[in-house]
């Protein structure tokens, strides 16, 4: 049985430990053949330009699934109950990205928790910003 | 309401697909394109269960009612955010029924100029009938 972080070690205001990593164009591409959004936009720069854009950019799809598993790599598989997200700026890929998180509220009859998450980029400027519920043990 | 859209047009269902049935294939493959490599997500067999993001796939047979197609122009729209509220785990071998219903239209006023909102509801479930998430799509039309 997986493990599952527990309600009681868990306290608001806990700041999860931000994992940062080179986000590299061809695990763009593979998300974007995986996850059924094959376009241009997603994983070929010319295409990209062509469309008015910088060069390709990340899913905003994508970026939901890696805050998803960041939350679930800290809280365990299958936790997550709710995760709400702005798209609020491009995720270039190439580039290293940065996911947190901080517990905003615990819930005590459902044992769960509230959190803010966001992605930023190296320069920490905020590109997508959201709210999650994990439910531990 | 913005557009001079009729508001019964908001929460009535304009979309019911069924995709599937998903494979094992397909939920490792997207596992791991997020650098997933928990057995939960990537190992084929009877534990395996699909990504909890696995659901924003699914985006039904048609991207908006014929209503609002007169009044927006599609290409002009951006995925603004979503959000997900996850019931049970895909796993493999489900259809996927997809319910479509307009959620929400909004308009903003930004530095840019105006900007309408429109958020589509996709209610998923599985053949069992059991609700697996209720993804709510943002898009932004300048």
């Amino acid at each position: 049985m997986p493990e599952r972080l527990r309600f009681d070690d868990v306290e608001e205001g806990d700041e999860l430990s931000a994992r940062s990593f080179f986000l590299s164009k061809d695990q763009v591409r593979a998300y974007a053949r995986a996850g059924g959004q094959w376009s241009p936009r997603f994983t070929d720069d010319e295409g990209a330009r062509r469309e008015g854009l910088p060069g390709m950019i990340t899913p905003g799809n994508m970026s939901m699934g890696l805050l998803a598993s960041f939350l679930e790599a800290w809280a365990g598989p299958g936790t997550l109950r709710r995760l709400g997200t702005t798209f609020r700026g491009l995720v270039l890929p190439d580039r290293t990205i940065r996911l947190c998180a901080a517990v905003t509220q615990k819930e005590d009859a459902s044992r769960s928790v509230e959190l803010d998450v966001w992605l930023e980029s190296e320069e920490a400027e905020r590109l997508v910003i959201g709210t999650a519920t994990v439910a531990l043990a | 309401m913005p557009l001079a859209l009729d508001p019964a047009i908001i929460g009535r269902e304009f979309d019911r697909t069924v995709e599937g049935p998903v494979t094992a294939d397909e939920l490792v493959a997207f596992a791991r394109a997020l650098g997933e490599t928990r057995p939960e997500y990537t190992e084929a067999g009877p534990a395996l269960v699909a990504h909890p993001t696995y659901c924003v796939r699914f985006r039904g047979g048609r991207f908006y009612p014929e209503e609002l197609l007169k009044l927006i122009d599609v290409r002009s729209g951006f995925d603004a955010g979503k959000d997900i509220q996850l019931g049970a785990p895909v796993r493999p071998g489900d259809t996927i029924e997809v319910r479509s219903t307009v959620h929400e239209v909004y308009e903003k006023t930004g530095r840019t100029g105006s900007m309408v909102f429109v958020v589509i509801r996709y209610t998923l479930s599985n053949q069992r009938g059991e609700m697996l998430a209720i993804v709510d799509n943002r898009f932004m039309h300048r």
